[in-house]
């Protein structure tokens, strides 16, 4: 069994944008809802039901092929900053977090399946993929539906299909997203209208940190809200579709914004360089803002290839989380931010002044 | 509609689903308490006594449609779990896969403006998928049917019928 400081240690692939396409999208995500008939869902049953429940799905899901070797833990046994820990990784959700007994999740080796139980429905099966390869996420999941199928007996109604605690999730119960970077499109001013377009599709989109259009960071999930109605296949073909035109037009936008006006660009790239650098005091907002910033100077060949995996890696590691478990102990806003600093300045030292190719 | 049991008005309808087999039942409140129907412990029990067979095959809705869920304390509440329907609106979930059997009508009356449909289009679990092709069938069949007696094709509406009481006909009788 893996233990949680070996988890940790071991970024998985996805997570340090690995996929030599992950300029734009970052990462692919397919969730599926499952629940066994028989049982209350999670929420409505008592203590001893959930506690009871936990232990055979369990067993089930650790007897999986794909789950040798895994990180396993119950939520209880978990420390409050090692969850957070989880959902900054992606690994868990906030609301998994905040659950205690009854509860755990199952992690394999290399981070790419994880497996929730008795979050908000029985199980929640989770695949995450470096870039755009909502494909290859969703047959991982499915392969392991299937496997689960069979020793499983899944709440499956003729009409409405995957039974789960919420009516939102019914049907496929299966969610699709993907993490996109899109500071063209908000230096531009052009994002409303993206997220606009994008929501007449029937598809949400958020910030990934922060609230409403001005996202931290400049990351944003798209996902599909309707899970009733369509096939699996429909809704991550349109989901990637729609992906696809947004990526199409971030390039644009970059492509716009360096021709219209090459001299605001370098401005904010280089400055963004130049404080990340040698700050030492620096807040979760003012990092986010700028190491999307030297991202965005990565993607135009200012700063050298591996530079958006060195941004991915740091987005997770000055997290409040993180810096309170590299830390060891929990840590006050203040310190956070001198850690923050620390952090970045450290992984940044080496990284060359900014080539401002664009402009001759 | 009159209950299974006695000539009283029939105002408990329930419906199992026993291998994919649906299985309505109609009763009053008095056949409905010594069937055990209303009774939690009871509910469970795999099957009741189904008296009359053939005699009043509805062709249309072999499915479970609007089982009113059982009323008890004078809360409406899922026999199998205890939860109130009128919890949904505060939580927003469920209590158990069940609560969906007994507030089927109610929860699909939400669903229009959440999903793009109404029904499952997606994938089946293995040993699911014979049912829920057949279920396909029935409804193909039945809307043709019901376009044929629109278009006043009565002979075809016959042969539709017969083709679908031959379908729920083969969905009630237990495997052998």
């Amino acid at each position: 069994m893996m233990r949680f400081s070996t988890l940790l240690k071991h970024a998985a692939d996805w997570m340090t944008g690995a996929d030599a396409d992950s300029a734009i999208v970052l990462t692919s995500r397919i969730r599926l809802a499952r629940n066994v008939v028989g049982a209350p869902f999670p929420g409505w049953a008592r203590k001893q039901e959930r506690t009871e429940l936990l232990g055979s799905l369990r067993e089930t899901i650790e007897s999986l092929p794909n789950m040798k070797e895994a990180f396993s833990q119950e939520l209880s046994a978990l420390s409050s900053v090692q969850k957070q820990v989880l959902v900054e990784r992606h690994l868990i959700s906030r609301e998994q977090a905040a659950r205690g007994e009854g509860s755990a999740t199952v992690v394999n080796r290399s981070q790419t399946l994880s497996v929730m139980i008795n979050e908000e429905d029985h199980l929640r099966l989770q695949s995450i993929r470096s870039g755009l390869h909502l494909r290859e996420a969703y047959d991982l999941i499915a392969s392991v539906d299937m496997e689960l199928e069979q020793k499983l007996p899944y709440a499956f109604d003729h009409e409405l299909g995957y039974l789960t605690a919420c009516p939102t999730n019914l049907g496929t119960g299966l969610r699709a997203s993907a993490m996109l970077h899109l500071p063209g499109l908000v230096i531009s001013d052009h994002i409303g209208q993206v997220i606009q377009a994008v929501g007449k599709l029937g598809l949400a989109v958020r910030g990934i940190f922060g609230e409403g259009t001005e996202s931290l960071g400049h990351l944003f999930q798209i996902s599909n809200q309707s899970t009733l109605g369509e096939s699996e296949d429909d809704i991550i073909n349109r989901l990637e579709r729609v992906i696809k035109k947004v990526r199409d037009h971030e390039r644009n936008a970059r492509l716009k914004l360096i021709e219209d006006d090459p001299q605001m660009v370098a401005d904010k790239i280089a400055r963004a360089y130049g404080l990340l650098k040698y700050a030492y005091v620096i807040d979760s907002k003012e990092a986010l803002t700028h190491l999307s910033l030297i991202r965005l100077g990565s993607d135009m060949e200012c700063f050298p290839n591996e530079t958006i995996q060195l941004c991915d890696t740091l987005l997770m590691d000055i997290e409040p989380a993180h810096l309170q478990h590299q830390a060891g102990r929990k840590l006050s806003p203040e310190e956070r931010d001198t850690n923050r600093a620390k952090i970045i300045r450290d992984r940044l030292h080496s990284l060359p002044i900014p080539d401002i190719g664009f402009i001759n | 509609m009159q209950c299974d049991f006695c000539d009283s008005k029939a105002t408990v309808f329930f419906t199992q689903i026993i291998d994919g087999n649906s299985k309505k039942t109609n009763l009053c409140d008095a056949c409905a308490a010594s069937q055990g129907v209303t009774d939690p412990e009871g509910f469970l029990l795999p099957s009741i006594d189904f008296p009359v067979s053939g005699s009043k095959s509805e062709v249309k809705d072999d499915l479970p449609e609007a089982p009113p869920a059982p009323v008890m304390d004078g809360k409406t509440c899922c026999p199998d779990c205890g939860f109130a329907f009128d919890d949904l609106k505060k939580t927003g979930r469920l209590g158990c896969s069940g609560c969906y059997q007994f507030f089927r009508e109610e929860i699909k009356h939400n669903l229009a403006g959440m999903h793009k449909g109404t029904s499952h289009t997606g994938r089946v679990p293995e040993g699911m998928v014979e049912a829920f092709q057949t279920r396909q069938r029935l409804e193909a069949l039945n809307k043709e049917m019901d376009d044929a007696v629109s278009a006043e094709d009565y002979e075809k509406a016959a042969q539709l019928r017969d083709q679908i009481s031959q379908i729920e006909e083969k969905l009630l009788t237990p495997d052998t």
